[in-house]
């Protein structure tokens, strides 16, 4: 980066002098190299760490990162090179033809041994207090590298241990490795620069500038991207021992962005979400708004079916209530005074089925489109579509003929008084939630699928709880039409179920002889009529299914549930 | 006719004619179950027995009733954590188990323990062959109706019990010893209190001795009784005081020296008829090298540590943990992920009371064992039961039951 606009205003030195001839390529294209004595072909700007990793050398390393710049100033990854009399930082080591490089000599080991030992110099005793431990690569590393008692006499350096960085990350100064990720990270990919270097030597610390915070949207991959504990996301902190987390891939629905993420879960909590690399769509990074949206999973949920408005509000079955809701929908079906609204958050399977019992059981040839009211955006990853899905949406109510309204013309219809019954799959609505459940509650029958109690589901006379993205499997279009396949964390709370599960019964109470059992049967059942879906592979695009990634928890029980499990109340668990 | 092991005890059916109704003697043969809750059928086994008569045509043992899933459990923790389970393999020789594990998982990863742990394993797993083999002789004598000698080994394995209590601090479920080497030292002023106990032991053994090994009861029980040939037993895969009762002198100790064995001055006592008799004889000889043993390794005994100094395999000092980052992190990792076993397969045995207790151990480099196979030397020895008592009388069960020693927990896992 600024390395070359240095050199530019710098008087040019000599050209060094010409060395013996580099060697022909053995392979054309590629750079054959020897790593531990095993032949290593690879391109000529691949990194010796990635490189050497095909050889099966796992070279250590903290403040190297596939998508920053080099800083080379952790020196952990120094390793015995034949184009140099004294070790190198493989980081920064270009491949050349024929070297000889070596990771496991005495000398490596000495030296990753004596770069441990001299990170821990100043490190306070807190793996038990720390966020980190668990996946902290100084507890890795010391393992495997140094594992000797403490030579250190006298105290450690104190410094600040709770420096609140902004409203995401909180910094301990003494846990700090300065390996200068965060810094490089919000130079040269958030584009902000809100992190830098303070002192020198050992009382070099990590901080915002005076009179600053860390408020950029992408603060959270700082606590990402940092290997040790020192950078905390504040909404995690305390919060879970990471050894007792699950970890699952799926996508965030924060946007229509669709970034590829993991959700660490423990029984039927999300914790945290945290990005999984997807080149062609979030690289490394997801924005924080997204990092957060994991909440409603667990708040505010619908549990329970429900019957009744207001004071006359019950919890009842979901026999009772699929039965009064077929009763009144039955009744209007076919007629403009049925109205449906469909949500773009809902998955392309919860889609396929709904929008079938829309067309094929109410008769109806046209849709409102609720969904989350846009947002902010900006020119990295986050956009304004708030909704995961609308492209799928899109797609599906095409392919099945019926016609997409926004939501303001619903709420004119409601005005008129043509509409006497609203069956509602997924209750975000597009604007201030009070205001159109006013409007809503004029509806004479109203009928919601909803994860979230919100305004419009207190104006319900039935409530379906469903499940949310997490406790399902399925799919969704993002905003470049890619369709991502998201994996199941763990089964629906208490009584929800899928938005599709919820419209096959509702439809076999019609009468439709509909049999499927899962989302998968779902999308291999009524995918074939879209278009743009019909070539997808819902099996073989799926995420890998399990990711070890430090502690795995291993399940307590039969139907998988981790340790830990029981502190959390025991929630009725069904659908494994 | 029906196979009489299929039908109900005794009798006709109910759809029986008039003339099966009449009581015909000695047509019929006899269904008993030994067990599973019996006082002599030691554990919980259930041995089906078809008598004719008095005679045993037919002896089934079946076993399970107390299986525990050990080997599957042992795969979800580390390999320190399967030292619990080991314990209730033989509940009566808690330590030979745990240090026949630890010793298996020692050799996957290649490493040496200490000189002096090696001695305080020899000492305990001894002990607690006294414990083990008293147990056994103490047992036959009571079923065999004499109450005496069963009282004298009681006392005796009370008192090493109670050594062993010092030691380790529990009676029975030991959990003593760690990968690379001990948990903890001797305690102090241990190696004179065992020193007398042993003395006291001696007493105790020969009292036995001299209640049992002449009295013509028991004798004319024991002798001729429950005989199995040396090429028999080591078909089935006797090992340990029931093979060498049969004239085979097969002793890990002495075929493959682990620990420091090889520097102590014992026999391997070899019995020539292969019955009950003589494995009672080849019990009450090695109680006596047993104790010979452990007064050698308390003599030779080197000061020194007790346990590998390496943090990657044993826990750091508590100091250390709490004062140092080092310590703590070493601490963290060993407690949460365990000692690192390169990945391997092992086949380890050591002698146990009743015979090789063998450890087919495979590791996949992490933590967690990935594999672990106990070869109980009791089941070996269950097999070949029916061998010993069929044609015999059913009162012989008992004692060739007794001999045979089979311990529920490490037979039925």
């Amino acid at each position: 980066m600024s390395e070359s606009d240095d050199t530019e205003a710098a008087p040019k030195p000599p050209p060094p002098p010409a060395g013996p001839p580099r060697p022909a390529p053995k392979h054309p294209g590629f750079i054959t190299l020897s790593v531990d004595g095993k032949e290593v072909v690879a391109k000529a700007d691949t990194n010796l760490i990635t490189a050497a990793k095909t050889a099966g050398a796992d070279i250590p390393y903290y403040c190297w990162h596939h998508r920053l710049s080099i800083a080379a100033n952790c020196r952990m990854c120094l390793v015995e090179s034949s184009t140099s009399p004294k070790l190198v930082p493989a980081c920064q080591t270009a491949l050349q033809e024929g070297m000889s490089v070596r990771t496991n000599t005495a000398r490596v080991a000495e030296s990753q041994r004596s770069v441990m030992e001299f990170l821990l110099l100043n490190h306070p005793v807190d793996c038990a207090i720390c966020d980190q431990a668990g996946e902290c690569k100084l507890e890795d590393y010391y393992q495997r590298h140094d594992f000797k008692p403490s030579r250190v006499e006298g105290s450690k350096l104190l410094r600040n241990k709770r420096k609140v960085l902004g409203p995401l990350v909180v910094l301990d100064q003494e846990r700090c490795v300065q390996c200068t990720r965060c810094i490089r990270f919000m130079d040269e990919v958030a584009k902000e620069s809100q992190l830098g270097m303070f002192g020198r030597g050992s009382e070099e610390y990590i901080d915002v500038f005076p009179g600053t915070q860390l408020t950029s949207n992408y603060s959270g991959n700082v606590v990402d991207l940092c290997p040790v504990g020192a950078l905390l996301n504040r909404d995690f902190r305390f919060r879970a021992r990471t050894w007792f987390l699950s970890t699952v891939a799926s996508v965030c629905t924060g946007c229509s962005r669709g970034c590829n993420i993991y959700v660490d879960f423990m029984g039927q909590d999300t914790y945290r979400y945290r990005p999984r690399e997807n080149d062609a769509i979030n690289q490394s990074w997801m924005c924080d708004q997204g990092r957060l949206s994991y909440k409603p999973l667990n708040l505010e949920r619908v549990l329970c079916p429900s019957v009744g408005r207001a004071d006359d509000r019950r919890e009842t079955t979901a026999a009772e209530a699929l039965a009064k809701a077929t009763v009144q929908l039955k009744a209007m079906a076919g007629t403009a005074e049925l109205a449906v609204l469909v949500s773009p958050t809902c998955s392309n399977e919860d889609l396929l089925a709904g929008l079938t019992f829309a067309k094929d059981a109410l008769g109806v040839r046209q849709l409102y489109v609720g969904g989350h009211p846009d947002g902010q955006a900006d020119t990295f990853l986050m956009r304004a579509d708030k909704n995961p899905n609308r492209k799928g949406m899109e797609w599906i109510a095409a392919a099945l003929g019926l016609s997409l309204h926004p939501f303001t013309e619903l709420l004119q219809t409601i005005d008129a008084g043509t509409v006497k019954a609203l069956y509602v799959l997924g209750a975000e609505v597009p604007m201030a939630e009070a205001e159109a459940a006013a409007k809503v509650a004029k509806v004479e029958f109203v009928a919601v699928q909803a994860a979230n109690a919100s305004a419009l589901t207190a104006q319900a006379d039935v409530v379906l709880p469903a499940a949310a993205h997490v406790e399902e499997e399925g799919t969704f279009v993002q905003a470049d039409s890619v369709i991502q396949r998201f994996r199941r964390a763990y089964p629906p709370r208490r009584e929800t179920q899928g938005h599709w599960k919820w419209a096959v019964d509702i439809m076999r109470e019609f009468g439709f002889p509909v049999t499927y059992a899962s989302a998968r049967d779902v999308f291999h059942a009524l995918a074939g009529k879209v278009p743009e879906l019909a070539g997808f592979d819902w099996d073989k695009e799926a995420p890998p299914l399990k990711t070890t990634r430090g502690l795995a928890p291993l399940p307590s029980a039969a139907d998988g549930r981790p340790p830990g499990y029981r502190e959390f109340g025991t929630p009725r668990i069904r659908g494994i | 006719m029906a196979d009489p092991m299929d039908m109900a005890v005794g009798g006709a059916g109910p759809d029986a004619e008039e003339g099966e109704l009449e009581a015909h003697l000695h047509t019929k043969r006899m269904l008993i179950n030994m067990g599973p809750s019996h006082p002599a059928m030691h554990g919980t086994v259930r041995t089906r027995i078809e008598l004719e008569g008095e005679t045993i045509v037919r002896a089934i043992p079946e076993i399970g009733f107390l299986h525990r899933g050990f080997q599957k459990s042992c795969e979800n923790v580390t390999w320190n954590q399967c030292l619990p389970y080991t314990d209730r393999l033989n509940y009566v020789s808690a330590l030979m188990n745990n240090f026949g594990f630890l010793n298996a998982v020692e050799r996957l990863a290649g490493i040496t323990i200490p000189e002096r742990a090696q001695y305080i394993r020899v000492i305990g797993a001894e002990l607690h062959r006294i414990h083990d083999h008293l147990t056994c002789v103490g047992s036959i004598g009571l079923e065999l109706g004499g109450f005496a000698p069963f009282l004298y080994a009681i006392e005796g394995r009370e008192l090493v019990m109670d050594r062993v209590t010092e030691l380790t601090g529990a009676r029975l479920t030991t959990s003593f010893g760690r990968v690379g080497g001990l948990n903890r030292d001797l305690p102090e002023g241990w190696t004179a209190r065992v020193l007398k106990t042993l003395d006291k032991c001696h007493e105790l053994i020969g009292e036995i001795d001299t209640l049992l090994t002449a009295n013509r009861i028991f004798v004319d029980r024991m002798q001729g009784v429950g005989i199995i040939t040396s090429d028999d037993a080591q078909d089935f895969g006797f090992t340990g005081p029931c093979l060498r009762a049969t004239g085979v002198p097969y002793d890990v100790r002495k075929a493959y020296p682990y620990w420091v064995y090889d520097r102590m001055d014992f026999d391997v006592p070899v019995g020539v008829n292969g019955d009950n008799f003589d494995r009672y004889l080849m019990r009450l000889e090695e109680l006596k090298h047993s104790e010979s043993i452990v007064r050698q390794a308390l003599k030779d005994i080197p000061t020194g540590p007790i346990i590998v100094d390496d943090w990657r395999i044993a826990l750091p000092p508590k100091p250390e943990v709490y004062g140092t980052i080092e310590g703590v992190i070493a601490h963290f990792k060993l407690v949460m992920e365990g000692v690192p076993v390169p990945a391997g397969e092992v086949y380890d045995c050591t002698e146990a009371a009743n015979g090789e207790l063998g450890w087919y151990l495979v590791s996949d480099g992490s933590g967690r064992p990935y594999k672990v196979h106990v070869r109980a030397p009791g089941f070996a020895i269950l097999s070949g039961l029916p061998r010993m008592i069929e044609g015999r009388m059913l009162a012989d069960l008992i004692p060739t039951f007794d001999t045979i020693n089979m311990i529920g927990g490490e037979v039925e896992q």
